[in-house]
């Protein structure tokens, strides 16, 4: 506003002064939207120009491919908002619950199998928990530790061999089920993400692992008991992940230790691309949902492109460096 | 500041004295390596709960031999681990001590592995490479030390085999071309659209068979075009999506076939057309392996054809090679080649190709 | 000599003692010594060959341990450098891809220090979490090592020279060992006598105070992330050269050994804390528990099951969270005292 004489210059006081320009709310906005902007734009013009993208069968691949990945990074999202970086003892847990689902079921049935790979979790769960919750060591280091552990411990025990499922049983008509485009898999994904986000969003254990993850300290002298809640976030990893590995069984019908390879960076991707802050403290499972799916949609999207694995890789990195660097961008224009 | 820094000399010369003390015992007890090497089997033996295979193969058997085996796999993969077994249990007839590792196909993992082969002075080194093309200084390092190596699984390069006293195993890129001359025959000359699922990125494994599917079909049978192609990285699930993406690219009308580098993804395949309501028995459908996944499909029909890849052979032979080096070599490089059984509906029954893995 | 003065606020009891015990909890390096030393003795009783062919081991070493100084750099100042596996594994591709050695090598130290730029930019201009930025890079240039190698491992051409480098220079140590060493020396001497690397310590313990300071923080973290990226190219470089050929899928178990070695070593994720030196032992720990393992020839599992252990002792046992574990114990104790004491109204 310039005005053209000082004195004169009754300096007409809008009541938008006090508040942001609007180019930057509009910015805001996009920020946190824009994970599902951008899903939205990219799944209207795939659907528009990608040749069987919008097919039945493609819809449930992409399904197929988010399901396994989305259990386990939807549980893992409780240990990246309590600002423990990652859990890399997913890979292990993942292959233990594949293996367990299908090497145990079929010698001692589906409900032992479920028992087993529950305890298991929740030994993963406090071990990691408690190295880094009442040890206060670095969680890299800790779930890297119990992978080797865990991994080991899993070849030792099952030898390294790879199992296979029978036909027609219920892991297998499971795995097979679907209900339109959306898979039995994909269906157990959604809901999970909805337990979890209520978890997250409306339970004192949520609501504690998002302010111990924005402030130790002040959580602490809030009376947040910090063991509970990283114990807890561990466990729901690992529970998580024992989930994930059972819907990759049930998908495969077969189980080897070798099949979770690369999902700890891969789910870690999917809940960055969401939106969720690997700082800590804020987050939401519902968004690692919506990440998982982009992912996804990006990969299936190269495949039907017919673009070779480096192509992928080298588009999913940009795709995650793009992603934060908008969301950063935009954060600073609104600041 | 100032009364930081002795303190910080202090420290640093007492760590310094004690990695020398360490390296000082060290020496003076260089000269018991030999029988220290051997107690330490038992030893370590202990504190590995329980773990009766490595006593055997250490404290309790004293080995005429001593051979390390530098494997890129182990109980990682399932072939590894049916391969492992058999070599195990030749080389504790045999009388040969077995050192084993797991590079877990990391070419500069098991270089470090082999540095640390060398330095134990084996009679024997055999090598499963992780990367054909990166082996050369390990098999040099080898010949200077006076180590005899031995290979296994899959061959070093053609220009490095003179390095090398034996080889044993399959022939990965024999194995792409046996499955394309499936392909080749059971196509008959028809124009054929395929899709291609191959092994992990970067394996040498996975290179060498598409090399040899790819090579046979282009000159042996030109009707068989590759529509598209992308990594089933060996698993049942990511091929299975991956066959089910590259249907709905290329589109499941123009599709008559399809080749996956092994029998886990040619499964993932096969699932991936029954959830799309092919039949799969309409389609040419080839792959390598014959294992406890793919033989059933044999039978059953869904799979046309696969070659036999027998583990146990595998693991025994590198042992019997290494044993026959170690007892009279010095003669021609000795090459024992696994034969590529062709596995049809045919012969899917016979007990020669009873699967191992 | 023990006058009140000096006595205040320490405990009482025999200097010698008390100096070792607060030498032993407040230096970020002594539990990688302690570390070093029982794995050592270990090594000693159990697989003396581990120091009796001690070049094969220091290879190890040397490849642990070449990453983990690059990473040093960054890690001090309270970011991460995720992409170093990759960046290996691309400046090999490239360097294995051009025909002249030397102008090879200077190709892949020139993308190794633009890679470096990039991730710092990511972080320092964008504004990202540089965890994310290098992740990002990590799965970017995998990508790129692909696609330039076509997918399969590339030979250098000069097979003889690659084949000569690996084999000892000066006396039992081959080159890589001596470059380690030489990388080892520089960067100790940047972070403690250089200002600009002593400032690395200022930007990570406290980054607004560092600012203030003066420090000029941004030009600082680029330094970080270039002097990473440069270490890594060499590494690459290095590893190119010993295999003769370049594999794009190379540097993965680099990547956890390289992070596991430097906090082994007491380097603090939040920057601020920790030592070259400190990377130095940690990565010696890990060279000699792997290659002792190896030569026990104990199963494979049960081998990743004792390095998974050793670590995961290894990390909970930092003083600090000794010390933490003791806080709690007592406060829970203490706690439960007072529940039975009866409160009297005051």
């Amino acid at each position: 506003m310039t005005a053209s004489n000082v004195e004169t210059a009754a300096p007409s006081r809008s009541n938008t002064d006090n508040l942001a320009p609007r180019s930057a709310v509009v910015t805001g906005w996009l920020a946190d939207r824009g994970i599902f902007v951008v899903t939205a734009v990219v799944v209207v013009l795939s659907a528009i120009f990608v040749d069987g993208f919008a097919s039945l069968d493609n819809i449930t691949d992409v399904f197929n491919r988010a399901a396994p990945i989305g259990i386990v990074a939807a549980g893992m999202t409780f240990v990246v908002i309590s600002a423990n970086y990652l859990d890399l003892s997913v890979v292990a847990q993942v292959a233990t619950g594949a293996v367990v689902l299908i090497g145990v079921s079929n010698s001692r049935g589906l409900v032992v199998a479920v028992l087993v790979a529950a305890v298991i979790a929740v030994i993963y769960g406090a071990v990691n928990g408690i190295a880094v919750g009442v040890f206060k060591a670095n969680a890299v280091i800790v779930t890297l530790s119990t992978t080797f552990i865990g991994l080991g411990l899993l070849r030792w025990a099952s030898g390294g061999s790879i199992y296979f499922g029978s036909e027609g049983t219920l892991i297998r008509r499971f795995g097979t089920f679907e209900i339109g485009p959306f898979p039995l898999s994909m269906i157990a994904l959604v809901l999970i993400a909805l337990l979890l986000e209520f978890v997250l969003n409306r339970t004192t254990f949520g609501f504690a692992v998002k302010s111990f993850g924005s402030n130790p300290a002040a959580a602490r002298l809030a009376g947040v008991d910090t063991a509970r809640v990283v114990i807890g976030a561990f466990t729901f990893s690992a529970f998580g992940a024992m989930l994930g590995g059972f819907v990759l069984g049930a998908f495969s019908n077969t189980a080897v230790s070798a099949m979770s390879s690369g999902y700890d960076f891969r789910a870690l991707a999917a809940i960055i691309v969401g939106g969720t802050s690997v700082f800590g403290g804020k987050g939401s499972v519902l968004r690692t949902l919506l990440g998982v799916v982009f992912v996804s949609i990006l990969t299936n999207l190269m495949v039907l492109s017919g673009l070779g694995f480096g192509y992928q890789q080298m588009a999913i990195g940009g795709l995650i460096v793009v992603a934060v660097s908008v969301d950063a961008l935009a954060r600073k224009a609104t600041r | 500041m100032k009364l930081e820094q002795p303190r910080m000399q202090r420290f640093k010369l007492g760590m310094i004295l004690l990695m020398v003390g360490s390296l000082i015992l060290a020496a003076c007890g260089s000269d018991d390596a030999e029988s220290d090497a051997s107690d330490s089997g038992d030893e370590s033996s202990s504190s590995s709960e329980g773990d009766d295979e490595a006593m055997e193969d250490d404290g309790a058997m004293e080995g005429e031999y001593n051979v390390f085996a530098l494997l890129p796999q182990g109980t990682d993969q399932p072939y590894g681990t049916t391969y492992l077994p058999p070599m195990e249990a030749k080389a504790a007839e045999l009388g040969i001590s077995l050192t084993i590792t797991n590079s877990q196909y990391d070419a500069d993992k098991q270089a470090s592995e082999c540095e640390t082969a060398v330095a134990a002075e084996p009679d024997l080194i055999i090598l499963w490479p992780a990367v054909a093309d990166t082996v050369r200084p390990c098999l040099e390092a080898a010949k200077d030390a006076g180590i005899p190596v031995t290979v296994t699984n899959s061959d070093v390069k053609a220009e490095d085999a003179d390095l090398t006293a034996a080889y044993s195993g399959p022939d990965t890129y024999g194995q792409g071309v046996a499955s394309a001359e499936l392909m080749c025959e059971l196509t008959g000359g028809e124009e054929t659209g395929i899709i291609m699922i191959n092994g992990l990125t970067g394996n040498t494994t996975a290179i060498d068979r598409e090399a040899g599917f790819e090579d046979t079909i282009n000159e042996q049978c030109p009707n068989v075009e590759i529509l598209a192609r992308q990594p089933g990285n060996w698993n049942k699930d990511e091929s299975q999506i991956a066959a089910s993406e590259m249907i709905t690219a290329v589109g499941a009308e123009n599709i008559q076939g399809v080749y996956a580098a092994d029998d886990t993804m040619v499964a993932g395949a096969i699932d991936a057309l029954k959830a799309r309501d092919l039949d799969p028995a309409d389609l040419v459908i080839t792959s390598i392996g014959n294992t406890f996944l793919g033989n059933p499909l044999v039978v059953s029909g869904e799979l046309d054809g696969t070659v036999f890849q027998s583990s146990s052979w595998d693991g025994e032979h590198a042992i019997t090679v290494a044993h026959e080096v170690l007892t009279g070599g010095g003669g021609e490089r000795i090459v024992e080649f696994m034969p590529s059984v062709k596995v049809t509906a045919d012969n899917a029954d016979s007990p020669e190709v009873a699967p191992e893995w | 000599m023990t006058s009140d003065a000096e006595v205040i606020g320490t405990k009482s009891g025999s200097r010698p003692v008390e100096r070792l015990r607060r030498l032993i909890t407040r230096r970020p390096e002594s539990r990688a010594v302690i570390l070093l030393a029982i794995v050592s003795l270990g090594a000693i009783i159990l697989e003396p060959l581990v120091f009796t062919a001690y070049s094969a081991t220091l290879g190890r070493i040397a490849l642990i341990g070449l990453v983990a100084l690059g990473l040093t750099a960054v890690i001090l100042m309270g970011e991460l450098d995720l992409s170093v596996a990759s960046t290996l594994a691309v400046s090999g591709v490239v360097m294995a891809s051009i025909d002249s050695l030397p102008g090879g090598i200077l190709v892949a130290l020139i993308v190794g220090v633009c890679i470096g730029v990039a991730n710092a930019f990511f972080v320092v201009v964008v504004g990202i979490n540089s965890f994310i930025a290098t992740l990002g890079m990590l799965f970017f240039l995998r990508g790129l090592a692909f696609v330039i190698s076509d997918e399969q491992p590339v030979r250098i051409a000069n097979i003889d020279a690659g084949i000569a480098f690996g084999k000892p220079l000066i006396g039992d140590f081959t080159p890589r060992m001596l470059i380690f060493l030489a990388v080892f020396v520089v960067m100790h001497v940047f972070t403690t006598r250089v200002r600009v690397g002593r400032e690395f310590y200022a930007v990570g313990g406290n980054r607004t105070a560092a600012y203030d300071a003066g420090i000029p923080v941004r030009r600082r973290i680029f330094t970080g992330f270039m002097i990473s990226g440069f270490v890594a190219a060499g590494a690459g470089a290095i590893n190119t050269l010993e295999r003769t050929a370049a594999d794009p899928t190379s540097g993965s178990t680099v990547l956890l050994s390289s992070f596991a070695a430097a906090i082994i070593g007491g380097i603090l994720l939040t920057g601020g804390r920790g030592s070259v030196l400190g990377t130095l032992l940690g990565a010696a720990s890990l060279g000699i528990l792997q290659v002792g393992l190896t030569h026990s020839a104990v199963q494979v599992d049960v081998q990743n099951i004792v390095i998974g252990a050793v670590l995961f002792v290894a990390v909970i046992s930092d003083p600090a969270s000794v010390r933490a574990v003791f806080e709690r114990v007592r406060i829970a104790v203490r706690s439960r005292r007072h529940q039975q004491t009866p409160v009297t109204s005051a």
